[in-house]
């Protein structure tokens, strides 16, 4: 799908049910249609697919896409989040450690991110599994390129030796050629979900 | 699997990490110092090691010196691989050294080179009595601090280390260093003797703090000796690599 073309959840869901496992994909998405590609990803992996789905959010705290994904009626029993934001916004306290959410100081605390996936990756009795990265522009404001880089190549090695997928979110009107680039390194697969149809 | 000519038997910590980093475990009948300052996750590692070790039918000791073993179970981390039946059943043992301390009755301060070798004697007859395969002494510093000079400390982890080989034990010493101290030891004689050195640590990093690990020696394997960073988990002890994009160090 070319950026100029319009986006659809069913477009972009057809397009992910055909990735073979162990994928890593590059999702980049308009601003415009973020929370219709969370609602596309996770209804596809965690509801539908029927996968344990965790779900890095270094963008919006855990608790405010748990209000989304409510409010739209998808079920979040799959859904684990990693969430490397309330800390460092001072919003830990609303935001309680609890089975489905572990808490990480800082996007900064890269390794701490990679070994809470790798802990919730161990626990999980789900046979696939899919790992979201909540987004690399995110990521790109608190770490250098550099760091974040080998970031990627640890992280997605390991997921791919482990059978898992991952999927790598990244906002068009944010990303520059450098971390288009450090993406596309490791991303085995890419999909552009450009403008909403209409 | 079956050994290569010249290779060591080894004695798989379970600590996956761990064991990538030490090509596939500690060289059995090892005696291994484990330092770092407080914090740095080095109890809940020596405790990870022994409950693995029981689970494989290893029978394991632990030798508590600073704290009653019955404080420290209850602030164990509540591994999900743990259970109470190994504890009943004899194959984690829990000693509290000042007991041994009290029954032999060095009730001095400062123990004299008899009564070194006479707790060396005792640590090993109890290690032969309970067919130890895994030991772990935490605190080795607290018990140097009552041998006080270098020579005592030298001999009681000679002999110590000597005795638990000859039972084909793999044993780890936990030793306490300052958080800014850059040796490995408070005495500067474990680290001379012991065949391994892990050392845990703290690092700052851009105001982030990281628990981290390095294999800092190993007699009888390679090993890496890249930094690594630790998370104290209930599925165990976790390690990756320490991105050396943001290293200060």
């Amino acid at each position: 799908m070319s950026p100029e073309e319009a986006f659809s959840a069913q477009k972009l869901s057809n397009e992910l049910s055909e990735m073979p496992p162990a994928s890593a994909i590059s999702l980049q998405m308009s601003i415009d249609n973020y929370l219709d590609v969370i609602r596309g990803v996770l209804d596809l992996f965690a509801n539908k697919k029927e996968m344990d789905t965790i779900y890095v959010t270094a963008t919006i705290s855990s608790e405010a896409i748990k209000r989304v994904l409510e409010a739209l009626d998808i079920d979040t029993s799959r859904i684990y989040f990693v969430d490397c934001i309330s800390h460092i916004m001072m919003g830990a306290s609303s935001a309680q450690q609890d089975d489905h959410t572990t808490l990480v100081e800082s996007p900064t605390m890269l390794e701490n991110l990679m070994l809470k996936v790798e802990y919730l990756i161990r626990r999980s009795e789900s046979k696939d599994k899919l790992v979201v990265i909540d987004s690399i522009n995110s990521l790109a404001i608190h770490n250098n390129n550099w760091i974040l880089s080998e970031f990627l190549h640890i992280l997605v090695s390991g997921l791919r030796s482990r059978e898992a997928y991952t999927i790598i979110f990244s906002v068009e009107e944010h990303t520059t050629p450098e971390i288009s680039n450090l993406v596309n390194l490791v991303c085995d697969h890419g999909i552009l979900a450009g403008k909403k149809e209409g | 699997m079956p050994l290569k000519s010249g290779e060591r038997e080894r004695c798989v910590t379970g600590i996956e990490g761990l064991d990538t980093i030490l090509y596939g475990g500690i060289p059995r009948s090892n005696t291994i110092l484990l330092t770092g300052s407080c914090g740095t996750g080095k109890t809940s590692l020596a405790l990870e090691f022994l409950i693995h070790g029981a689970m494989k039918n290893e029978n394991s000791l632990f030798v508590s010196v600073t704290e009653n073993s019955e404080k420290l179970l209850t602030n164990i981390i509540p591994y999900r691989f743990f259970d109470k039946a190994m504890i009943k059943s004899g194959r984690l043992v829990f000693v509290d050294l000042p007991i041994m301390y009290e029954r032999l009755g060095m009730t001095k301060p400062e123990l004299s080179m008899e009564e070194v070798d006479l707790l060396v004697a005792s640590i090993g007859d109890l290690a032969k009595e309970l067919g130890t395969k895994r030991l772990v002494v935490d605190s080795i510093t607290s018990v140097c601090y009552k041998l006080k000079t270098s020579e005592k400390i030298r001999d009681f982890i000679l002999k110590l280390g000597k005795t638990l080989s000859d039972l084909n034990c793999t044993s780890i010493l936990v030793g306490e260093v300052p958080a800014s101290s850059t040796a490995y030891s408070s005495f500067g004689v474990e680290e001379a003797i012991a065949d391994g050195i892990i050392l845990m640590a703290n690092m700052e990093r851009r105001g982030d703090l990281l628990r981290t690990l390095q294999v800092i020696k190993m007699r009888g394997t390679m090993h890496s000796r890249a930094k690594y960073v630790l998370d104290l988990t209930p599925m165990g002890v976790l390690l990756v690599p320490l991105l050396k994009g943001g290293s200060t160090g």
